[in-house]
């Protein structure tokens, strides 16, 4: 993201805020939602772990730069009407980083998002105690007041196709429609009732009034346990919510527990919320009961053996170690494909294999002209970090190519 | 953008139209397609099938029965109050081509979704044999305008308290032994479709149907209306809601169309979440955080 961090922690040790956070706003649109739910590469990549140390909580420290300081970049830069328009598809945070960029380049930005408000997947994808709604209200607020429009409730491709949209006088388009498609998982059962995916249990649960600390939800029955399948955040995000609508969770997933796609916090507070962790365990059926909803998971155990004898460690199945998991909801939770679903009546746009764009990665520009793509269309990659950098780098080609 | 309620009418016990400026979607709706409504703000989004539009006056008509806690909501605005959020048109549309004899069955609120199908086919040069059915002549709606639309109409109560007595697929049963049909169109109950279905599959009559399972976000990211089409899983919202009937799995449908049929048992369960830090003193070391310069 190229942010000034050793400066960035000197103006926090000298108790200046607001330079700290004017010193992140600049490159990232979204501090305190970074702060909240980043899978921070920085930490990682810190110079304290090589000497044994553990590593600056950056993540921290730029939540609490976020929440508390206060910037004059908004009103410093009065919004410039008089650019080329640009068109966005999609408000979640590839889409409104790309969007900030470019109205602070000058450009007329119009954000279209098909949900009723903005935010995209951090409103309806990420549940209420990782981002409180009212951060992500106000960071969307600090877009707006750039001068980017965002038009709710217009899905491109329906309301108005590709086509139409190229041809109105925007001068260029961006896809950052995101990943949304959930992989449909293959066992038999999983059509019963009782059993969701984890973007339909969180969507549920995100749209609902009253989201934090809600005990009932209409016509989203749960039942007493919960086993949620996955080791990914969507995964932990579902059991974490499962806890607060007072269910037993447990989670499944193939992996052993270091080997989660999750930051180490993340699973130590859901382990003090009492989610049971049930590793290297395989889901082989959902069986049903006579109501036809889910009356238990048959499930195998994995361990890791050398099958083949070809040196190679690999997970295999535990022969007679079948056993029945007592759930009575299953949320499924495997990971999601992108969803280039807006080009699916544009037979010149071009989709590879694994759902994201074609893109020509000189420029930009996937196989229609004027039109880009940025986020998870384009890279398939899962973290908020991935999104914003790619939002970030598809304005700066934008940019270029409109020059 | 206000979706105002501009005209609302009550067609028969429990169910409502009502006509909403949506400009938008009024010019791009087709026969067949849906539009995703949530009444309220931060409230649950319905399906709903677009009865009629005008592009001219941008408006569209939507039917609803008010069985749910949503469709209730919705049945209660007035005129001149606002919907919160109306997104579409969703779906793909209808195939609309020009067969010989077309038979049009509906059963209950399918009846709304027929309608605009029905027109499509009539103004495409096919002869249209509507059936329509309900349980009883208070619960039949849109009787009169079916019967402009089509060019014969055949109605059925279950009481037989107006026209014929008997259930509509029975009177399709009669009517297909007698006459010679290019295509089937059905929306309604489960039931309904798969004898239908059956029905038609002995004489290699091509046969569509309209599901509507439950949809929580209608483009293709939720996943719960995944239906089970000749073996594969696919999403009603994304790649339907008009399927080839001989091809749906309808035990799998019946299933997924009772999913969320809540039992008393899970209603209003107790939380046993108890958090283990004590949240007064977090709140106050929070609010401290704003004393400071």
């Amino acid at each position: 993201m190229g942010i000034d961090i050793p400066r960035f922690i000197r103006s926090l040790r000298e108790e200046k805020l607001n330079d700290a956070y004017e010193k992140i706003r600049e490159k990232n649109c979204f501090p305190s939602i970074c702060g909240r739910i980043c899978s921070a590469p920085c930490e990682a990549a810190c110079i304290l772990n090589e000497e044994g140390a553990p590593p600056i909580g950056i993540r921290a420290l730029e939540r609490y730069a976020a929440d508390f300081g206060k910037s004059k970049i908004t009103r410093r830069n009065q919004p410039f009407l008089g650019g080329k328009k640009i068109a966005v598809v999609g408000s979640g945070p590839a889409g409104l980083t790309a969007a900030s960029e470019l109205a602070q380049r000058g450009y007329q930005v119009t954000v279209f998002e098909s949900f009723d408000k903005p935010g995209g997947i951090l409103r309806y994808g990420i549940p209420e105690f990782r981002i409180p709604k009212r951060v992500l209200d106000n960071e969307i607020n600090e877009i707006r007041a750039l001068g980017v429009k965002i038009e709710v409730n217009f899905l491109i491709g329906h309301t108005v196709t590709l086509d139409e949209l190229i041809h109105q006088d925007f001068a260029a388009v961006l896809l950052a429609t995101g990943a949304g498609i959930p992989k449909f998982m293959d066992i038999p059962g999983v059509s019963l009732g009782g059993v969701y995916y984890g973007e339909e249990f969180l969507m549920r649960v995100n749209r609902a009034k009253g989201p934090l600390f809600l005990r009932r939800l209409d016509k989203l029955p749960v039942g007493k346990r919960i086993a949620v399948i996955g080791s990914g955040n969507t995964a932990l995000d579902c059991a974490r919510t499962g806890v607060r609508l007072g269910r037993e969770v447990t989670l499944i997933f193939r992996r052993t527990e270091e080997d989660m796609r999750v930051k180490r916090e993340e699973r130590i507070y859901a382990h003090e919320e009492g989610i049971r962790f049930e590793p290297m365990v395989k889901p082989v059926e959902i069986l049903a009961d006579p109501s036809r909803f889910v009356g238990g998971l048959k499930c195998v155990r994995m361990d890791f053996a050398d099958a083949d004898g070809s040196g190679e460690w690999k997970l295999v199945q535990v022969s007679d170690s079948e056993f029945i998991l007592d759930a009575d909801t299953v949320v499924i939770a495997v990971g999601h494909n992108p969803n280039s679903l807006v080009g699916k009546n544009v037979s010149h746009l071009k989709v590879n294999q694994d759902g994201t764009f074609k893109v020509d990665e000189k420029s930009g520009q996937t196989t229609v002209p004027k039109v880009f793509a940025a986020g998870n269309v384009r890279t398939n990659a899962s973290s908020l970090i991935d999104a914003l950098a790619s939002g970030k780098k598809v304005a700066e080609e934008m940019d270029a190519h409109l020059k | 953008m206000s979706f105002k309620i501009i005209n609302k009418q009550i067609l028969a016990e429990g169910v409502k139209r009502i006509d909403i400026v949506a400009p938008n979607i009024a010019r791009k709706v087709l026969p067949g397609q849906f539009v995703s409504v949530c009444p309220e703000e931060d409230d649950e989004h319905i399906p709903l099938a677009v009865t009629s539009s005008d592009p001219q006056k941008g408006y569209i008509s939507l039917i609803f029965p008010e069985l749910g806690q949503t469709t209730r909501k919705l049945g209660a605005l007035h005129i001149n109050e606002s919907i919160f959020s109306i997104l579409g048109p969703l779906g793909r549309p209808a195939r609309i081509e020009k067969k010989g004899v077309v038979v049009c069955i509906a059963t209950g609120i399918g009846i709304a979704q027929i309608l605009p199908i029905c027109r499509a086919f009539k103004n495409n040069g096919s002869k249209v044999i509507g059936i329509i059915g309900a349980k009883t002549k208070k619960a039949l709606m849109l009787e009169p305008q079916m019967r402009l639309a089509c060019h014969k109409i055949i109605i059925a109560t279950d009481d037989g308290s107006f026209e014929q007595r008997g259930l509509a697929t029975e009177i399709f049963e009669k009517f297909l032994g007698q006459n010679k049909v290019d295509l089937v169109y059905a929306i309604g109950a489960v039931d309904m479709m798969r004898r239908v279905c059956s029905l038609t599959a002995q004489k290699r009559i091509e046969t569509l149907v309209r599901v509507n399972p439950v949809m929580v976000d209608c483009m293709g990211m939720c996943g719960s209306c995944r239906v089970k089409i000749d073996g594969e899983m696919v999403l009603a919202c994304v790649k339907g809601p008009e399927f080839d009937g001989h091809k749906v799995d309808f035990d799998d449908l019946d299933i997924r169309m009772n999913a969320y049929e809540e039992s008393e048992e899970w209603r209003n369960r107790q939380s046993t979440y108890k958090p283990k830090r004590d949240e007064s003193k977090i709140l106050a070391k929070f609010l401290s955080g704003f004393q400071r310069k």
